[in-house]
This record gives C-alpha cells, sequence and structure tokens, in this order.
C-alpha cells in the first residue's frame, strides 16, 4: 500500500510540477493567439459597423466631427490609449445612446450629444464607452452572448445576416453586466481626472437621466440600457471624490459647444 | 517482470486484447474521452472471471484508463467552455491541454507496447497502475 501511495504522490507531482513549468512559457505570445484573436476583432468589428452604417445616417459634418474627435483626443492622449485604435462615427438618431463595437469603434448618436447640458457631460460618456473598449468588454460581451464559435463563422463569411443584425442589436441597447459597468464607469473616472475633466458633470448626467427616466424611457435607450442610474452616479462622485483631482480645465468653448448642438438640431 | 506463472497463448491473446481494446475504442470514441474507458470496463467485466493473467491486464488497463477519465474529462469541457462560452484562450489552458497531450500519447505508445509484450506472454508491469493491480488482483485460492 506504501508503494502505491508513493508512486501516486510521484506521479502527481510530476503532473503539477510539469504543468506549472509549462505555465512559465508565453503560448499565448508563441502561438500567436493575440494576432489572430485581433484579426477576428477586426473583421468583426467591420461587420457590426456595416450593419450601422447601411441601416442610420451617419453625420459627416466637418465641424460636429472635428469638435467630439477633440473631446474623444483629449481623453485618449491624457490616458495613453491608442487614437489610431478608435474610430469615432456619429449618427443622426434621436436616441440618448452611445454604444461601442468590436475593434474599437465608437458610435455616438446625435441625441446623446443633444441630451448633454455640456461637454463634461459627454466626455464622461465618451469616456466610460472608451473604457468598455479598452477593457475588452465588448468582445468578451460578445463571446458571452453568443460563443466564440459563432463568432468565428461570421469571420469566415459562414455567419448568416441575420445573426449579425440580431447581434448587433445586442450591443447597441442591451447592458454589459452590472460589474463591467461599474468597471467602465469607474474608469472613465480615472480617465476625466488624468484629462483634467470635471467629473460632476458625469454624475449630474447620470442622476439627470435617472430623473427623466419615466417620462422618456422610450427614447432614452442608454438609460434603459444602463440600469441603476441613480446608484451609479452616486459611486462615481465617490470614487471621484476619494481621488487626488486637480482643477478642471475647459475643454470646449461655450461658442463652439453651441454651434456643435445647433448643427445637431 | 515476472509473472508467478506462464500464460498460455489464448491468456496472452487475451490480456493483449484489453489494451488493444482502449486504443480502438480511444481512436473511435475521440474526442469524448468517455468511449474508451467503458470499452476497457465492459472488456474488464466480460473477462473477470478469466485466469490470473487476463484478470490482472484488463484490470491494469482499466485503472489507466480511469486514471486519464479526469484529465481528458476537464480538457474536453474546458475546450467546450472556451469554444461555446466565455472562457479566453489562456497560458494557463494551452499549458494544461500540452501536458494532457503528452500524457495520452505516452499512455498511447505504452499501451501499444504492453499489447505486444503480453501478447508474447511477457508480463509488464506499469509505474503506479501496477502496483495497485497487485493489490486489487489476487490469485484464486
Amino acid at each position: 500500500m506504501k508503494k502505491v501511495i508513493t508512486q501516486g504522490l510521484v506521479g502527481l507531482t510530476i503532473f503539477l510540477s510539469s504543468w506549472v513549468l509549462l505555465n512559465q512559457i508565453d503560448w499565448i505570445d508563441l502561438l500567436e493567439i493575440d494576432k489572430a484573436t485581433a484579426k477576428t476583432e477586426i473583421k468583426i468589428g467591420e461587420l457590426y459597423w456595416d450593419v450601422f452604417k447601411s441601416n442610420e445616417v451617419e453625420n459627416k459634418d466637418a465641424f460636429v466631427n472635428k469638435t467630439i474627435d477633440s473631446l474623444v483626443v483629449k481623453i485618449c492622449s491624457r490616458n495613453k490609449i491608442d487614437r489610431e485604435h478608435i474610430k469615432v462615427h456619429i449618427l443622426n438618431k434621436e436616441e440618448v445612446n452611445a454604444f461601442a463595437l468590436p475593434n474599437g469603434h465608437l458610435i455616438i448618436y446625435s441625441g446623446l450629444i443633444l441630451a448633454s447640458d455640456n461637454p463634461e457631460e459627454l466626455s464622461g460618456i465618451i469616456g466610460h464607452e472608451l473604457a468598455h473598449i479598452e477593457l475588452n468588454h465588448v468582445m468578451r460581451k460578445l463571446i458571452n452572448e453568443i460563443g466564440l464559435s459563432v463568432l468565428i463563422s461570421m469571420t469566415t463569411g459562414n455567419g448568416s445576416t441575420e445573426i449579425i443584425s440580431q447581434t448587433a442589436k445586442l450591443l447597441s441597447s442591451s447592458a454589459f453586466d452590472r460589474d463591467l459597468e461599474k468597471e467602465a464607469d469607474l474608469k472613465a473616472v480615472d480617465y476625466l481626472i488624468n484629462s483634467k475633466i470635471d467629473t460632476e458633470p458625469f454624475a449630474n448626467f447620470l442622476y439627470k437621466l435617472y430623473t427623466k427616466e419615466n417620462e422618456l424611457q422610450e427614447a432614452l435607450s442608454w438609460v434603459s440600457t444602463h440600469p441603476i442610474l441613480k446608484e451609479r452616479a452616486t459611486y462615481i462622485l465617490e470614487y471621484s471624490a476619494s481621488k487626488k483631482t486637480t482643477i478642471p480645465e475647459m475643454i470646449l468653448a461655450p461658442q463652439s459647444w453651441k454651434e456643435l448642438q445647433e448643427k445637431l438640431n | 517482470m515476472s509473472f508467478s506463472y506462464g500464460p498460455g497463448d489464448h491468456e496472452s491473446e487475451k490480456a493483449s486484447n484489453s489494451y488493444l481494446m482502449s486504443l480502438i475504442a480511444l481512436i473511435a470514441g475521440l474526442p469524448l474521452p468517455i468511449i474508451n474507458l467503458l470499452a476497457t470496463g465492459i472488456f474488464y467485466l466480460v473477462n473477470r472471471k478469466s485466469s490470473y493473467f487476463v484478470r490482472w491486464h484488463c484490470t491494469q488497463a482499466l485503472l489507466s484508463q480511469f486514471s486519464m477519465l479526469p484529465l481528458n474529462s476537464v480538457a474536453f469541457w474546458w475546450t467546450l467552455s472556451i469554444v461555446f462560452g466565455s472562457e479566453g484562450i489562456t497560458n494557463n489552458y494551452v499549458a494544461y491541454i500540452i501536458l494532457v497531450l503528452l500524457f495520452n500519447s505516452t499512455e498511447f505508445v505504452a499501451t501499444i507496447y504492453t499489447a505486444i509484450q503480453t501478447r508474447k506472454g511477457i508480463h509488464i508491469e506499469w509505474f503506479f497502475y501496477g502496483s495497485i493491480t497487485n493489490l486489487i488482483c489476487k490469485t484464486k485460492k
């Protein structure tokens, strides 16, 4: 019996130590798994963007795009986010909504810009969506909801347009789970602080949507897809207060903000 | 490794077949890790009243399949959770799969070797499994 136990323990030790040793090698890098994943994400991002591009009207106004871009650039440059990776698209739609697609596509509806009272509020939402992109929430959500096999079949051209359209709705009109939303909110606060943007308007915006929620539930998709607004506004304020902040800077001249709103109205 | 008696030709054939069963079922049942265990288990049940040499080798073959089952099952379900679920490919996963492949290959080679040797009537005791088999399998008094 003693021999069996000894040999069993030796076998187990060989197995576990081999596992630990093999774990020391960076297989993801060696087998270029990340590169393959990145290629899949690029393809999926294009597929989804094509759905929105063909169904919605993209705002091509140079001033509108330049102004929104200036906010995105500010957040990206102060947070070491690769600006080249972020592809901002403004769509003319009344819905108060913004969302991220795979491969850094950031969709902002004109309704959201119009619902914001100042550029800081809008920056908070942009920061939140950038956080979803940077934290890889988008691909994680897709894999979670529809599975890697379906995603891969989509990139190889075997996915039906029906699946792509259905899952596109999933990205634009359903929330991430609570933990991911909170993670993105807090990351957005970090982004705003690093960019010297006041964080309070971000919380205010959520609180404002919360109070309007009952009146305008139909029109405010960002509200229905991002629940527990009051709770979120509270923890954003608490988290901001716990952080050492510098005096916020003006991010957009009032005249430019006014002009932006007028152009979209 | 010597056995308590020299097995006859029909015993050597049956003992050798117990290893071949797991190999054939392994190939047929891929990627389901349970098929080879079932096949070896059935072969064991059929031969549990055979001679000591046959029983001994059927038991060793069955035990080796038993220990491979949890290893392969973890690999199987882990892979499924990556392909159909929310899990991602990690270093941990790749290391585990390589290790399981190594263990399976070693077991595969060892099984072929043992099947050949037992067919010649040569007794082969595996590390660990042989010791357990000695504890379980007793000569009929």
